[in-house]
């Protein structure tokens, strides 16, 4: 690994639009080796971000700088650069060791062959790199490509959804194998749409929404931004006035309202409402018929972090 | 590595080319004029002058006039749009590669595989049908004119195939509508066909072994046009390969 320069990647204040879509709003980060989740939901602009950060997008305002260089119309830079990109396009026509003898000797490597050998083994490919790539299964297939991209050492390491397709073993193996090049000074960019993928990894968290950075910080502190969030519920009872009225006593709930699908319930503590909830009840001798959260899509508890 | 061509790029486009069938379909593309020619050998009597009648007329219409378009469109574009349809592009992009050393390497593939159909298609028509009449100049005119031909399709076609998803489908009509038909026609627009400047370098290749019928472009114009074609298209594909940019659907 090329530990002699410590690697780096900036954006300042960049933005990207494509016609009148604003798909990167005015994005500032600076990244130091080690790893980066970038999270967010689908068409929240993460992969527009990394392929500004690749140099196959220009920004339409602002600067994109990877070790002090502006990786557009720079092909020098691959040097350093590696993508993986989403999807899983990968010319099928080749085997697994071809894909990545090819990136090898695209990059021009003294022993293209040993290199290549060295990144299969890294993903734990060599069984199945003598077969077309057509045949691989989706966790195969992200495997080999990031061997492919890693086939040259790279410093800057950007990764588009590569944990999609993958089992728990594979996951495993390759956060270990992510760890392991942050340690020896890569920078290292994945981009996700799971938390719960990014968790104990990323030791930075970029929250990305509708294209604008909507928080960031280590990953326990994005999760705890994200389960303190006011929650809302919809209760059904043998009688929801009476409830109403019981569950307005309690300190969690800072709003009941009384609707037509029942009792619309907010709570700042998820946790000490619904404990408090079954005792309430019990005490004014309701019966509870149904419970249900209403706001746990990925959405909202996106939005939430932007209006916060 | 030094040179013009990055070599794993052409080994690389060459696997593109011919994945799948397209391999059987250059090899009946390249002995459609052979069939004719054993047809013609068997089934008509052998005049004088009748074997170069057929064999340039056969040359001229279907091989530099059909087949050398059509190999050039189906390779052409399928050089770059196949990896810009199935999203691949984006692994050579990401590599330390100057652009023009991609563009010149996929086009050369483009090109030596249509000049690969085109060789057989006039070498094995000619030695069933040589002789006195018919002599290695009249083979030698349409090799250098078809090749000049396929030099020029390539390189319209390459950057249409970078411009364009629907590249084969553009230049299938750009072959059939203007080539086949409209510059057949009408003797104006000859001055601004591929296939009729492929014709005039034949005849100017074959030492005076080929007089062909009917009009033939003046070389000065052959000349001009050709190099702006060729030059043109090159310079398009190299701008669009290093403005190229990966689009996210938002």
């Amino acid at each position: 690994m090329s530990a002699a320069v410590a690697h780096s990647v900036e954006l300042r204040n960049v933005s990207r639009w494509y016609g009148n879509v604003v798909a990167v709003n005015d994005v500032s980060c600076s990244l130091a080796p080690g790893i980066t989740g970038l999270l967010g939901p689908n068409g929240a602009g993460k992969t527009t971000i990394l392929h500004m950060m690749a140099g196959l997008l220009r920004p339409s305002a602002g600067e994109v700088a990877v070790d002090g260089v502006a990786p557009a119309g720079n092909p020098d830079i691959y040097r350093t650069i590696a993508l993986v990109p989403e999807g899983e396009a990968v010319q099928p026509f080749l085997t697994g060791y071809e894909f990545v003898h090819m990136s090898a000797r695209l990059h021009r490597l003294p022993d293209a062959p040993a290199a290549a050998r060295r990144a299969i083994a890294l993903v734990d490919l060599e069984g199945a790199q003598g077969r077309a790539v057509s045949t691989y299964s989706k966790g195969m297939r992200q495997r080999i490509k990031i061997a492919g991209a890693l086939v040259h050492e790279p410093g800057v390491m950007l990764l588009d959804e590569p944990f999609n397709g993958m089992d728990p073993r594979q996951r495993l193996q390759m956060i270990d194998l992510l760890r392991t090049l942050a340690q020896s000074g890569c920078v290292i960019v994945i981009s996700s749409h799971i938390l719960e993928e990014l968790n104990d990894l990323a030791n930075n968290v970029l929250v990305m929404v509708a294209g604008r950075l909507a928080a960031s910080g280590h990953s326990r502190e994005i999760r705890r931004l994200m389960t303190d969030r006011p929650h809302t519920f919809t209760l059904r009872s043998s009688n929801d006035r009476a409830l109403a009225a019981a569950l307005l006593g309690d300190e969690s709930v800072f709003g009941v309202e009384l609707a037509e699908s029942g009792l619309v319930v907010r709570t700042k503590d998820r946790g000490a409402m619904t404990r408090n909830l079954a005792r309430v009840a019990r005490d004014g001798g309701i019966r509870l018929l149904e419970v249900t959260p209403t706001d746990q899509s990925l959405e909202s508890v996106f939005s939430y972090l932007v209006d916060r | 590595m030094s040179g013009p061509f990055d070599r794993t790029v052409v080994w690389l486009t060459w696997r593109q080319l011919f994945a799948r069938r397209r391999l059987w379909l250059a090899i009946a593309f390249s002995l459609v004029p052979l069939i004719f020619t054993v047809f013609y050998r068997f089934a008509s009597d052998d005049q004088a002058g009748a074997r170069i009648g057929f064999f340039s007329g056969m040359s001229r219409e279907l091989v530099i006039g059909t087949l050398v378009p059509l190999a050039a469109a189906l390779f052409g574009t399928t050089a770059f749009g196949g990896e810009v349809d199935d999203g691949t592009l984006v692994y050579l992009l990401v590599k330390p590669i100057a652009r023009w050393r991609i563009v010149l390497s996929k086009y050369v593939v483009a090109l030596l595989s249509t000049i690969g159909v085109m060789v057989p298609s006039l070498v094995l028509p000619w030695l069933m049908l040589r002789g006195p009449e018919l002599s290695f100049d009249v083979l030698r005119g349409f090799v250098i004119g078809g090749a000049a031909g396929a030099a020029i399709y390539c390189a319209l076609f390459l950057s249409l195939g970078l411009k364009s998803r629907r590249a084969l489908v553009f230049s299938l009509l750009y072959v059939i509508a203007f080539e086949a038909v409209l510059s057949r026609n009408l003797v104006g627009v000859k001055s601004l066909s591929v296939r009729e400047f492929a014709v005039a370098i034949s005849q100017a290749a074959s030492n005076g072994a080929l007089v062909l019928k009917g009009y033939v472009v003046p070389m000065n114009t052959v000349w001009t046009m050709s190099a702006i074609l060729l030059i043109g298209a090159l310079v398009i594909s190299l701008r669009t390969l290093s403005r190229y940019e990966l689009a996210e659907r938002v």
